[in-house]
């Protein structure tokens, strides 16, 4: 990630390198607890899915702001094949 | 490498640390949201104890403080929650301290957290992006569909700072009270937001309750949305803010990344076409010429403006009269 802005460049001493060292072991044990939550909230999920297809199907799509639209029964969309459910991806588009 | 997914993370389900790098006040306790692993950028929770003091200084990284709750003094000023400072790398504080105590937002960006004493900035400090703000007090609220398409009616923004080259922006946001929108989003950018009050919630990740924070980086699924009592939240993107909205809710991030490039190719088509035929030759971008041109600097000669500034000579300035055309 970048906010494209100013960096100075400077030395890291031990002590800092040392404290990123471990808070980035923590990070690892934070975003595991994470990951497992979030595979147990796969069936309150399974349920929301199917509440947000009715929702779109009978209410409306936020297509842009308030503007909804409704999506046909027919055009909602299947799981495909073989995928699991995943919502966390670590590292996003760069993958694990 | 870069931050990871973290969402959704409740800082009140860990306890605090106490602060033990250089520079800092030995009364600051913190409690890590996220970190970049190659920079040591990160955002932290902040507990500034009652009589915490640390010297003036600068860091070496660019960082925004938000006042959660509680006051801080910097010389003689008091500021109080919803007080919000951006604060460019090398640009120096003046002595920061609490005498009650505090619950504050740290945000690093371009590198660990650091401070070091000086009561003038450092050279390179682009001083003149500094700025801080009530933001409670002193900007009002604006509907949230500042980008198009936009977010549904309910949700309220106050932009703090934005970047206008890489249109990043921090901002406050709210959600009504049964505010709901039903669809998934995505951006081109990392998202991160930490729930100053209030409850919303995501149809991927379930309730973000109060103390609630996300780090997501780009293209992965959001929404559909939904506050039942309101919320108010402190957000940020690192770059361009733009919404994707779909309804399918098992598109990875690969594809999500794949039709963003295909709107691009649609809407922007021959942008597209000289960007995928140059792609090798730029590694870093492409040349922008406002940041290469060359200047005409100090020694440029007869550099004094001629004019008064008000004088447009291709104006017409003879008076008019009337004449027959043939
Ligand atoms: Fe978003």
């Amino acid at each position: 990630m970048t906010f494209k802005n100013l960096f100075i460049d400077h030395e890291r001493s031990k002590e800092e390198e040392e404290w990123i060292r471990e808070e980035l072991a923590e990070q690892e044990q934070r975003f595991a607890k994470i990951d497992r939550q979030m595979s147990d909230l796969a069936p309150a999920r399974a349920k929301w899915y199917e509440e947000f297809f009715d929702r779109i199907s009978l209410r409306g799509f936020n297509a842009d702001g308030d503007q909804k639209v409704k999506i046909k029964r027919e055009d909602l969309p299947v799981k495909p094949e073989g995928r699991e459910d995943r919502v966390v991806w670590k590292y996003g588009v760069d993958g694990e | 490498m870069a931050r990871p997914h973290i969402e959704p993370f409740v800082d009140r389900d860990v306890t605090f640390k106490r602060m033990l790098l250089p520079g800092f006040g030995r009364d600051m306790h913190y409690k890590m949201l996220s970190m970049d692993g190659d920079t040591g950028a990160c955002t932290m929770t902040v507990q500034l104890d009652g009589g915490y003091s640390q010297p003036p200084g600068f860091s070496w990284s660019e960082w925004e403080i938000m006042v959660v709750e509680g006051e801080l003094q910097l010389d003689d000023r008091t500021v109080r929650k919803g007080h919000y400072f951006f604060v460019p790398a090398g640009y120096a504080m003046p002595a920061i301290k609490s005498e009650q105590g505090a619950i504050v937002l740290m945000m690093y960006n371009t590198g660990e957290p650091s401070l070091v004493e000086a009561t003038e900035h450092h050279h390179l400090a682009h001083t003149n992006l500094y700025h801080d703000v009530d933001s409670y007090l002193d900007i009002t609220w604006v509907p949230g569909n500042i980008v198009k398409p936009a977010v549904a009616s309910g949700v309220m923004i106050k932009l703090l700072n934005y970047n206008p080259i890489s249109h990043a922006m921090t901002f406050i946001y709210c959600m009504t009270p049964a505010f709901y929108q039903d669809n998934i989003s995505y951006h081109d950018c990392a998202e991160e937001s930490y729930h100053l009050w209030g409850t919303s919630w995501m149809m991927q990740f379930g309730d973000i309750p109060t103390g609630g924070y996300f780090w997501r980086p780009a293209y992965i699924n959001h929404g559909a949305f939904a506050s039942e009592f309101g919320c108010i939240a402190l957000g940020r993107v690192d770059s361009k803010l733009f919404n994707y909205f779909h309804y399918n809710p098992w598109s990875t991030p690969q594809e999500n990344q794949t039709r963003a490039a295909a709107r691009v190719y649609q809407r922007d088509p021959l942008l597209y076409k000289w960007m995928v035929s140059h792609s090798h030759n730029h590694p870093h971008g492409p040349e922008d010429f406002e940041q290469t041109q060359k200047l005409r600097g100090p020694e440029f000669p007869d550099n004094e403006p001629e004019t008064d500034g008000h004088k447009h000579s291709h104006w017409h300035t003879h008076k008019h009269h009337h004449h027959s055309h043939d």
